[in-house]
């Protein structure tokens, strides 16, 4: 029933869609052949579609002027990073006006481009999110870094939710790195106001040999936003990818990210934190893939629920056969703040090579008395013990973040009514 | 200032400490040895208050007030600190932010105003030269891949930042090497005054060569078994812990 209604969104939409219109129908043929995925599924064991599959959508439309200028304002208001070049892509449209691309490295619009395809020709395709962002796509960027360049800046994403009815953007983001290529970049979602709506978004990553990228995200969406974002990431030899994903806001957040590690010598750092308070459910879906030999990855996701929120980790290493001299960590860490409060964490191994060093490991509790006690024995009262000690277990890994403003607007926003804390993070 | 009466407490619902009393005066340093297992640990932990050690019986009061009904930071703002044997790791949180959020706490309750980052900068700069600890201390996370050394270095440096009135140093010399001991000993003794009192639980000699204590005390069983000044020290560095013992269990 849900499935008929994206028939419906897709016929309304179809010719406002640009580009060839062949490939988007194949991407929705394929979707409706599963449809939305259900909860018997094992990836989504624990996270409803439900509220998305059964929303009307409405299409987004260009930002008029009014719009343009407070999608501006929230833009500013959220700052970092300083010093970063722009790509503001507000309900899934890429707007020029507001952006400021960098000049070092190629960055191409892409409207109807034919390497929105290049996904298609992955396994990830499979994805059921990523199949519908295919067929829904209006707009996204390809960044491009040559061999051998190195930007000098991050390159910042900032995806905007305007609020101008409920809508549902499907942006999609290329990058391919050259042979030694390197890049960092900087990735936002952000509201104006009470944004309602669905943010889709895929990120499609080809790294050459020896290429080096960084993203590092900061979700922070209202109460009444959706978001889903996949993230398909090939290395090839001597490539080094890291991600770091900070979620605080939405409703229902899942992010997949799904790498493989191609070449010898690749290796990938995953890690993330996520704040699930009361009304959001937050669930990361990660599969790290050692498809060749003397690779390595990292994985650390930390997760945080109070009162009735929920969070979600799944972590999937797969080591294949013949893929020996691997080392992989995997571990998820998840922190209870009341009663009712709820995080389901599996981290799964499947290995099929004897000369692997793999370990994972998987925790949910509550806070150390241990250090409640030695907290409060320094004259902290048990409440701000409390509170340091929850930002304490997520300032562990935002420590990771890069440039710095980000990593110091996560740490504010988490660390709430912590006075003085960010200043004396800063110090670091 | 800490009158100890009749001090009977359980951990795990087993009795350790067995009817304790203890005296100690404003201006004091007082050593409590004795044997493993004999109730030292419990003694400092439970007056700083740790919660899962339960109080049977007895009265403890600082200053006249009681203290059993104080909650740990209470304690901790009325002066009393404790130089915990096993300091605690708390990755994510850095030494400065510490320092400053428990200096910052104690003053409010003494109705100070909130100390400014400089004069703080300042203040923990002496400190840290003090205890010969660096500054990029400052910005690792408490305790956390810490030497043994260094998380006993790293109590004695909040103890001189918080000056505490009452210091139980819980110890605090087990597993230094002869500098880093010395060094510890100079912190303490830095803190010596007619307005405080020190309390050293140890069950080696060599930190009160260092630290010269005005009273000696066996804790054995349970209870403090024998007084007497420095020389009680030595005899039992001497002679070990079974002729007290066996003196206790005779009368």
């Amino acid at each position: 029933m849900s499935e008929m209604l994206i028939e419906r969104q897709f016929e309304r939409q179809k010719d406002t869609l640009p580009g060839a219109f062949e490939p988007r129908k194949r991407a929705l043929a394929a979707f409706l052949e599963r449809g939305y995925p259900t909860r018997r599924d094992e990836a989504w064991r624990y996270t409803d579609l439900k509220p998305i599959a059964e929303a009307e959508f409405d299409a987004p439309a260009a930002a008029d002027a009014r719009t343009r200028e407070r999608v501006r304002a929230r833009v500013e208001e959220t700052a970092p990073p300083a010093d970063a070049t722009r790509i503001v892509i507000a309900d899934g449209l890429v707007d020029e006006a507001l952006s400021t691309p960098p000049n070092e490295i190629a960055l191409a619009r892409l409207v109807g481009d034919e390497r929105l395809d290049r996904i298609g020709r992955t396994a990830a395709s499979a994805h059921p999110l990523a199949l519908l962002n295919r067929a829904f796509a209006r707009d996204g960027i390809r960044v491009h870094v040559a061999a051998g360049k190195a930007a000098t800046a991050p390159l910042e994403i900032v995806l905007v939710a305007s609020g101008n009815g409920r809508i549902a953007q499907h942006p999609r983001i290329v990058i391919d790195l050259e042979r030694n290529a390197a890049l960092d970049v900087v990735v936002r979602a952000i509201d104006l106001d009470d944004a309602e709506g669905w943010l889709n978004v895929v990120f499609d990553v080809v790294q050459a040999e020896g290429s080096r990228l960084r993203i590092f995200r900061l979700q922070e969406h209202g109460d009444r936003l959706d978001s889903t974002s996949f993230l398909s990431a090939r290395l090839d030899k001597d490539a080094s990818l890291v991600a770091g994903y900070v979620d605080l806001g939405g409703r229902v957040t899942r992010n997949d990210i799904d790498v493989e590690l191609a070449g010898p010598g690749a290796s990938a750092d995953l890690f993330g934190v996520f704040v699930a308070s009361p009304g959001r459910h937050v669930d990361d879906e990660i599969h790290v893939d050692h498809a060749a030999p003397h690779t390595r990855s990292e994985t650390a996701f930390r997760g945080i629920a109070d009162r009735d929120g929920r969070g979600v980790f799944r972590g999937k290493l797969l080591v294949r056969p013949g893929a020996q001299k691997i080392d992989a960590r995997q571990s998820s860490d998840n922190l209870l703040l009341a009663d009712k409060a709820e995080i389901d964490t599996r981290p799964e191994l499947e290995i099929y090579a004897d000369d692997v060093k793999c370990s994972h490991g998987a925790t949910v509790g509550e806070l150390d008395e241990d250090q409640m006690f030695y907290l409060r024995s320094r004259g902290l009262d048990a409440d701000s013990a409390r509170a340091l000690l929850t930002f304490a277990f997520a300032n562990v890994l935002l420590g990771r973040l890069e440039p710095a403003p980000l990593r110091e607007r996560a740490v504010a926003r988490v660390a709430g009514g912590l006075a003085g804390l960010v200043e004396w993070e800063s110090l670091r | 200032m800490l009158r100890i009466r009749n001090l009977h407490v359980e951990v795990d619902s087993r009795p350790i400490l067995k009817g304790l009393d203890l005296d100690v005066g404003a201006g004091e340093v007082h050593a409590i040895m004795g044997p493993n297992g004999s109730g030292k640990s419990t003694l400092a932990q439970v007056l700083a208050g740790r919660e899962d050690y339960r109080v049977t019986a007895g009265t403890v009061e600082l200053d006249g007030r009681d203290l059993l009904a104080m909650a740990p930071e209470e304690r901790a703002r009325a002066g009393v600190f404790l130089a915990f044997q096993y300091p605690i790791e708390i990755p994510g949180v850095n030494n400065a932010y510490l320092l400053k959020a428990a200096l910052n706490a104690q003053r409010k309750a003494r109705g100070l105003p909130e100390i400014d980052a400089f004069e703080f900068m300042k203040l923990i700069g002496a400190k840290l030269e003090a205890m010969q600890m660096s500054r990029d201390f400052l910005h690792r996370s408490v305790n956390e891949g810490f030497s043994g050394g260094e998380k006993k270095r790293n109590e004695i440096l909040q103890m001189l930042m918080l000056e505490p009135r009452l210091a139980l140093l819980d110890e605090t010399d087990s597993g230094l090497d002869v500098d880093a001991l010395k060094i510890v000993a100079n912190g303490i003794n830095s803190l010596r005054s007619p307005e405080r009192a020190i309390v050293l639980v140890t069950h080696y000699e060599r930190l009160l060569e260092l630290v010269v204590p005005d009273y000696v005390h066996v804790l054995a069983g349970g209870r403090i078994v024998k007084s007497g000044d420095r020389a009680l020290a030595r005899e039992l560095d001497e002679r070990g812990y079974d002729w007290i013992q066996a003196e206790a269990a005779a009368s």
